[in-house]
């Protein structure tokens, strides 16, 4: 299996809309699906280890707990228990594994109606020494 | 239909020069002079000649540049801000020797290091003294070929594995010594001190030495000498502390930034049949009271009967690029916990081993000082000055912190478990800070990785059961359902 493309990071989905296309899509699915919510999942822009998911949009059941969620995303990449994945919520905390979806979009949703999270590994350490002329 | 990617991030080929090519410094480091960056001083490659190294400050004694203090993030452009940061951080390990070290603030802010509080005003040689009495590993060179033909020396590559054997040093002194023994310079040393001595030198048959871990991270897809983030290193010690028959620890790396308490009830205490719902009542009537847990006296024998002493590590990721501001008040009450291994994290690239705080100030032991590798003398004491750090500990703006850490706790008995828990659970309600880590009972449904899980997974992707749901841009949602 070829290692997944590293290079190409796909501009981030508010950017590539704008906010009253989000609105709209969201007012959409909300009328069509209103017990789902509607997640917005991205890969850290400097992630290095772990791949890209194929769908950025989920609509997913409000009774689902942050740890179900995490465990079909995690199923979704192969990753094994013992790899580092954290979905930090609105580009700054982890959320809480015993919340519900509901519990998280109440106070997370975005003003255009998604909730957004970034998923990401951890840093490596160490030294580019080479590059040192000490 | 779609198709589930199988790409799985061991597979991942980056090396670690590239990578830190591409490791983007957030801005205020960029403001710092170079001088302030070095705590490195050796090409990593262990063919070159040693003797041949340019740098040399300090002749015949440990290369160091550490810092002492760096701009806060913002201020970076204030030149009175850098000319005092460069004034203190170009101390050198011999400026230090000299005592030209102004080395701790002159404050009445407590002094926290791994669960003790000091006061920087009257107890400076306690704070010392208790520093010092940590191990101090560092990159190293001259030692025994990992794997017999590979590298001699572990500069620029081995500095979060050195913080992985940092924490554990702390839990094994704590697990045979106890928190509150000293090391004193010279003084004839224990047997258990040079058993935990032992267990860290370099060479292939010691249990937590370098070559053990690079070459246990292989199985998690790190080929020797890349570099290693703290889950890595957290994994790996879990392995190595199986085959560690003297200490019988229990390694628990709770993934998730969720702790599982029936979990680690079962792992500390294997023999007891964990029937379901065991852990309603935290005390479980499993096991008498332990006793008086202060002190220093190392942990029975026959405690460990009743419970494996546990070595608690939490993975976690408290920011993308910076750490989340809100996290760093409970990564300080981490540091009050009597339970607290410290942290193993860094700044971008140089992974540090956080020992406690002042003020804003993250206290840490660097291991980016190459020394010669050590032989245990024929006495069967250990020449041990090296893995002491004997000047005063370096510190870091806590807002400086890599957002990639693992949080360490040890809890010799099951007491100290149960305290601990309702420490952090008294923490979690508390005002000020946001929790880094969940407590749970139990395993919630779904959690692990177990087979259930993996065949359900794909029903809730059954493409045919669910309605799509297509946007203007032909982009759609994938649709999730229980």
């Amino acid at each position: 299996m070829p290692p997944f493309e590293r290079s190409q990071n796909p501009i981030p989905f508010k950017q590539r809309k704008s906010l009253a296309t989000r609105k709209q899509e969201v007012a959409g699915i909300r009328s069509k699906f209103p017990t789902k919510i509607p997640v917005i999942i991205e890969r850290y822009q400097r992630e290095k280890y772990l791949p890209p998911l194929d769908k950025t949009k989920f609509l997913v059941p409000q009774e689902l707990s942050m740890t179900q969620f995490v465990t079909i995303i995690r199923n979704r990449m192969s990753l094994m228990q013992s790899q580092a994945f954290y979905l930090l919520i609105d580009n700054s905390g982890l959320a809480s594994m015993s919340l519900t979806m509901a519990e998280v979009y109440k106070d997370h949703k975005d003003d255009d109606g998604f909730l957004y999270m970034t998923y990401a590994s951890q840093e490596m350490f160490g030294h580019c020494v080479k590059n040192r002329s000490l | 239909m779609t198709v589930i990617r199988t790409a799985v991030c061991c597979s991942d080929r980056t090396t670690g020069s590239s990578a830190a090519l591409n490791m983007p410094y957030p801005a205020w480091t960029r403001g710092i002079p170079p001088v302030m960056e070095g705590c490195f001083s050796t090409r990593a490659q262990p063919s070159q000649p040693l003797s041949g190294r340019p740098f040399s400050s300090s002749p015949g004694g440990p290369e160091h540049i550490c810092f002492s203090s760096s701009p806060k993030p913002g201020t970076d452009s204030d030149m009175g801000n850098q000319l005092r940061a460069i004034k203190q951080a170009t101390l050198t390990y011999d400026t230090l020797r000299f005592g030209e070290f102004e080395d701790f603030p002159e404050t009445s802010d407590p002094v926290w290091i791994l669960g003790k509080e000091f006061n920087a005003l009257t107890e400076k040689e306690d704070i010392f003294s208790d520093v010092t009495s940590r191990l101090w590993l560092t990159y190293r060179k001259n030692f025994p070929p990992i794997g017999g033909t590979g590298p001699t020396s572990d500069t620029g590559w081995g500095c979060m594995l050195r913080c992985g054997q940092m924490i554990l040093g702390e839990a094994l002194i704590c697990r045979h010594l106890g928190r509150d023994w000293r090391w004193v310079r010279g003084q004839p040393q224990k047997e258990e001190y040079i058993s935990i001595l032992n267990a860290f030198l370099d060479k292939k048959d010691s249990y937590y030495s370098l070559h053990q871990i690079a070459q246990m991270g292989v199985g998690e897809g790190k080929s020797i000498g890349q570099w290693y983030g703290p889950n890595t290193v957290a994994q790996v010690l879990k392995k190595l502390a199986v085959f560690d028959s003297w200490s019988r620890l229990a390694v628990h790396v709770a993934m998730d930034n969720t702790v599982v308490i029936e979990e680690i009830k079962r792992l500390c205490m294997p023999w007891l049949d964990y029937g379901g719902g065991a852990c309603a009542d935290p005390q479980g009537g499993m096991s008498e009271p332990n006793g008086c847990l202060e002190g220093a006296c190392a942990l029975a024998e026959e405690e460990t009967a009743l419970w494996k002493p546990l070595v608690l590590l939490i993975p976690l990721r408290l920011g993308l690029s910076d750490i989340n501001e809100a996290y760093i008040e409970t990564l300080k009450q981490c540091f009050q916990l009597p339970q607290s291994l410290g942290v193993i994290g860094g700044k971008p690239n140089s992974a540090h081993y956080f020992i406690g705080y002042v003020g804003e100030e993250l206290i840490y032991l660097d291991p980016h000082t190459t020394q010669p590798a050590v032989e245990p003398g024929e006495d069967g004491q250990v020449p041990d000055d090296t893995y002491h750090c004997q000047h005063p500990p370096c510190r870091m703006h806590i807002c400086q912190i890599d957002p990639s850490i693992a949080v360490g706790f040890f809890c010799r008995t099951e007491d100290d478990f149960d305290d601990w828990c309702a420490r952090v659970r008294k923490l979690s309600h508390s005002r000020g800070g946001l929790p880094m880590f969940e407590l749970a009972d139990r395993q919630p449904s779904h959690f692990s990785c177990s087979v259930d899980v993996l065949n359900l997974a794909p029903d809730f992707f059954d493409s045919d059961r669910l309605e799509r749901f297509f946007d203007s841009e032909d982009e759609e949602f994938e649709i999730l359902s229980l």
